[in-house]
């Protein structure tokens, strides 16, 4: 890298830069370097879970202690000698054995009524929302995305990795190339002996206008650099910690990781609208959270093991809640404030935010709003990842929790 | 003159050439060979789209889905989880038309066995209903009413995974060959009123009293209208006209006592309105045309959508009371969509992707190798799997980096099929149940042989040990047997090979050289050609693997190069755009 590159990549997460860049005078520049104040490149890592298709917040974290909780839901109520008790108040779902461990070892954080003004009920609106940290508006490129272009706006490749069939909104970069693929195994050009040579050469295509032809090439480069590293990584992680019956790919993460990625930023997440839980909740939903509640756990304990668990924290959001009282068909429809998850050996766990009301409903019969959900990307961005820019990522401030060890 | 953007009057007939033909045989249907496109460029562009969009009268003798015959009587109504079966099964002695035993060990099992057995059944049968499309898309002369139904397919997306019975969502295909090109008004009722979205959008449970939503929330908000033209309130008061709606089997029945009949206020208006009167009042606004005429153009034409042109072909739909053939005809003739903004812009959809490259290798069948629902299902589009109620994203969506490798190695396992293949409708379906079956096999019984062997530092999870209750019935030796019943019971997917021959189609094209050969490849296969320095490391790498530029010279062995070569120029970043 030029040093003036080096320089400018420094400051800007001082919070310094912008247009007067260049105007800031080398020694300051120097003097903030050799101070190692160069908060925005400590190495940490953060990981996104989404859980699709609105998680049931309530029958998550159960509010045992409360009685309004069992008038909303006579039918669907977790009974309190059912639930995995961690005060007196609230206890997890009886299918999070692993939630319960991390919160009794002090590495998980529940943040409450997580949520924003005039919620969408739309899974794909209210999803966009929270992808691009814009409620109500949204926004070209996702938070994570723009959280790179802050972080490293020189753009090294694979600092933002999206394992997934498609790529996510949330990921979408100004600067970035995101890393995408699904299956590491087949993350690979498959080619014969003879066309070996052919394949090597990148083409210059000279100047591009047709913009899904450019998009094409670019998307052929990132695939070029990255795919041998991800399936060699991939190939040489072996690990004895169980991540039950879907890892959520948080094991591929964790190859990655294990193998010395320069990724900074990972997203993965319980796809295809998993926890959409209209009819019959009961099972359906505390299997869905069994396997988060392995996955996550696994990752955390596979953390420890392969020595960076100091290194890494796991956020988890749905796009929303479900509704307060249970509808007639054993489930829950639609709803609005949730909970918020962040695990981590660095993570102080407990609970964070304001409870909200089981009896001071909005018109609709949802749990209003305690925090808005954006105080938890400031505290990713600042407190974690020590960025300086959160208010320009996230277009306001937003005062982040002080959440970490 | 080119055509220019967004201008809707329809293209002369001095502008039309061969690659605007071309481009309408990608966009109408699912490209062509030099020949069909050749017919279509020597027409005028007006005959030439009046012959893809008013095609009732082209023979297409196509076989209707062979069924394999599969399904039990006692399986309807099928319940929504394995413990509901078992519970059904100890409070009646019966379940899935299964009689739970008197007595011994696992009395519950046969009940157990047949459930998995239906679930893995119209799986597999699944995958034969989507080779039976493919072919569909491949041999049919009226190649608009497949690309429709490809359309409504991810418009009024269905999941097998969640309805859990290929009859319905086979049926659900059907309606929207038969309605998808013909009538908007008529689709939204057949389809709303079809048990495979009944049942996907648990409209059966939506009764008098207690309305759920999901139902009238999504007709709304994915199949008609688009956020922001409705208020939540119209949501409940339309989930409310819809109580009572449910299906029997395969037939739709209204359950008079579960409708609320009471008065409903939606969209502005009040009176005791049932399902069919909202979708009429959703079908007055004239929102709803417009929603639906942009979501065509973006599909056919570019994701990009001018607001003008979208208001233009809402009204152009709205005038001819939802008939599709007026709307497709003007989007096909007119020079928007032959601008450079058009042609040559749009990223193929797996299934697109497929379909046109066996379409212009000149197949006849789609190849059982590979298999296509795996192909397809890997770059992102399964028939029958859309990922969510919102359908197939479309558009850059289909790419990542991973995806464009893999598109890239899907075009040799055609060209090169892999001769370890295993038919994955054959073969079995997990690590767990071929380990299961295996100590069946020898002997074992039942509750040894399904303690799962992973063992571990940390112990197991939590919810492979929730796999292991082994009291009336043994979940995991149910999976096995299901799978083995199953296999016994749905006919095998043929698996044949393409029947590629890139020496012959040299050959009769009179190609003489590589060069010549190469230039032929590009315009068979590409709509946007590569750079030209691609262009000449194909030439360099024919002339090096022939050993000649001579086509005559090498005629009798150049297959295996040609492929070779075509596989290169295939996995070019171009090979994605129409």
């Amino acid at each position: 890298m030029k040093r003036r590159e080096f320089l400018e990549a420094g400051l800007y997460g001082l919070g310094i830069g912008g247009s007067g860049l260049l105007l800031v005078p080398p020694l300051l520049a120097q003097a903030a370097q050799t101070l190692g104040a160069e908060p925005s490149n400590n190495g940490r890592i953060l990981v996104v879970l989404e859980l699709s298709g609105g998680n049931d917040g309530l029958n998550t974290v159960v509010p045992y202690g409360d009685d309004a909780y069992y008038r909303q839901r006579p039918k669907i109520g977790i009974r309190p000698n059912r639930v995995r008790k961690i005060d007196e108040h609230f206890g997890f779902n009886p299918g999070m054995a692993g939630f319960e461990r991390l919160y009794k070892d002090g590495k998980l954080a529940v943040v409450h009524g997580c949520g924003y003004e005039n919620p969408s009920f739309s899974h794909f609106t209210s999803m966009a929302y929270w992808q691009t940290a814009a409620p109500n508006r949204g926004d070209e490129f996702g938070w994570v995305g723009r959280t790179a272009d802050a972080v490293a706006p020189q753009a090294p490749a694979n600092f933002l990795v999206n394992i997934d069939a498609r790529q996510s909104l949330a990921v979408r970069s100004r600067l970035h190339t995101p890393l995408v693929f699904d299956d590491p195994n087949k993350f690979t050009r498959e080619g014969f002996y003879q066309e070996r040579e052919v394949f090597a050469q990148v083409a210059d295509t000279g100047n591009v206008e047709n913009p899904s032809r450019r998009f094409l090439l670019d998307v052929a480069r990132s695939a070029k650099s990255a795919s041998a590293q991800v399936k060699e990584a991939w190939a040489s992680y072996k690990s004895p910690v169980d991540y039950g019956i879907t890892g959520l790919d948080l094991p591929k993460v964790a190859a990655l990781i294990h193998a010395g990625f320069p990724t900074r930023l990972y997203y993965v997440a319980y796809r295809n609208n998993a926890f959409d839980t209209h009819v019959f909740q009961g099972d359906l939903h505390q299997r869905l959270l069994t396997y988060t509640a392995d996955a996550v756990s696994a990752f955390v304990t596979d953390l420890e093991r392969i020595g960076r668990a100091n290194d890494v924290v796991v956020m988890m959001f749905s796009e929303f809640g479900r509704r307060v009282p249970e509808n007639t068909n054993l489930g829950t429809d639609h709803g609005a404030a949730n909970l918020m998850f962040v695990a981590g050996k660095q993570v102080r766990g407990g609970h964070y935010g304001t409870i909200p009301s089981l009896t001071k409903l909005d018109e609709g019969d949802n749990l209003v709003y305690t925090t808005d959900f954006r105080r938890v990307y400031a505290t990713m961005i600042s407190g974690w990842l020590g960025s300086g820019n959160a208010a320009t990522i996230l277009n306001g401030n937003f005062e982040p929790f002080k959440m970490f060890v | 003159m080119p055509p220019s953007v967004n201008d809707l009057t329809p293209i002369s007939p001095s502008d039309w050439t061969y690659d605007f033909a071309a481009h309408l045989l990608e966009r109408a249907g699912f490209g062509g060979t030099p020949e069909e496109i050749q017919v279509l460029a020597k027409l005028s562009p007006t005959d030439a789209v009046r012959r893809l969009v008013y095609f009732q009268n082209i023979q297409n003798n196509l076989p209707p889905f062979d069924h394999s015959g599969i399904h039990d009587p006692g399986l309807e109504p099928f319940p929504e989880s394995r413990p509901a079966v078992t519970k059904m099964a100890k409070e009646k002695g019966e379940a899935l038309g299964i009689k739970v035993k008197p007595g011994g060990d696992r009395p519950l099992q046969p009940v157990v066995d047949q459930f998995f057995y239906w679930l893995r059944a119209s799986v597999l049968e699944t995958q034969r209903v989507g080779y039976w499309w493919a072919n569909r898309m491949l041999a049919t002369k009226r190649p608009l009413e497949e690309k429709m139904a490809l359309f409504w397919h991810g418009h009024f997306a269905v999941n097998e995974a969640k309805v859990r019975d290929y009859r319905k969502t086979l049926g659900q295909l059907e309606l929207f060959q038969k309605y998808g090109t013909d009538n908007f008004r008529a689709l939204l009722l057949a389809v709303a009123r079809d048990p495979a979205m009944l049942s996907f959008l648990d409209a059966g449970v939506n009764v008098k009293g207690s309305p759920n939503e999901n139902f009238a929330r999504e007709i709304m908000e994915l199949f008609t209208m688009g956020v922001g033209n409705y208020s939540e309130k119209d949501i409940r008061e339309g989930a409310r006209a819809f109580t009572g709606w449910n299906y029997a089997d395969l037939t739709f029945v209204v359950n008079k006592e579960q409708h609320d009949e009471a008065s409903k206020t939606f969209l502005g208006q009040t009176g005791n309105f049932d399902g069919v009167d909202v979708i009429n009042i959703i079908l007055k606004q004239p929102v709803t045309a417009r929603f639906i005429a942009g979501k065509i153009y973006r599909y056919f034409v570019r994701q990009e959508l001018d607001p003008q042109v979208q208001d233009k072909l809402g009204a152009v739909l709205r005038n001819n009371d939802y008939q599709f053939a007026p709307l497709m005809e003007t989007i096909f003739l007119s020079r928007d969509f032959y601008s450079s903004a058009s042609v040559g812009t749009q990223i193929k959809s797996p299934v697109q992707l497929a379909i046109s490259t066996f379409k212009k290798l000149g197949l006849t069948e789609v190849p059982g190798v590979p298999d296509f629902n795996i192909a397809t299902g890997t770059l992102g589009q399964r028939l029958f799997s859309p990922p969510t109620v919102a359908g197939w994203s479309e558009g850059r969506s289909w790419i990542t980096p991973g995806l464009l490798l893999e598109r890239g190695n899907f075009v040799r396992d055609v060209l090169f099929p892999d001769i370890n293949f295993i038919p994955p409708d054959r073969a079995n379906p997990s690590a767990d149940v071929r380990v299961v079956a295996d100590k069946i096999r020898a002997g074992m019984d039942i509750s040894t042989a399904t303690v799962p062997e992973r063992g571990s530092e940390g112990g197991l999870a939590e919810s492979n040990m929730l796999a292991d209750r082994d009291e009336d019935f043994n979940t995991r030796y149910g999976s096995f047997r299901g799978w083995q019943m199953a296999l016994e019971r749905v006919k095998p997917i043929p698996r044949p090979t393409a029947q590629v021959n890139l020496s012959r189609l040299v050959t009769n094209a009179g190609l003489k050289n590589t060069t010549e050969v190469a230039d032929d490849f590009i315009r068979r296969f590409m709509r946007v050609p590569p750079a030209e320095e691609k262009r000449q490391a194909l030439i360099a790498f024919l002339n090096k693997e022939l050993s000649t530029p001579d086509v005559a010279v090498a005629r009798t062995y150049m297959e295996d190069s040609l492929r070779l070569a075509l596989h290169l120029l295939l996995s070019e970043p171009e090979y994605q755009l129409s």
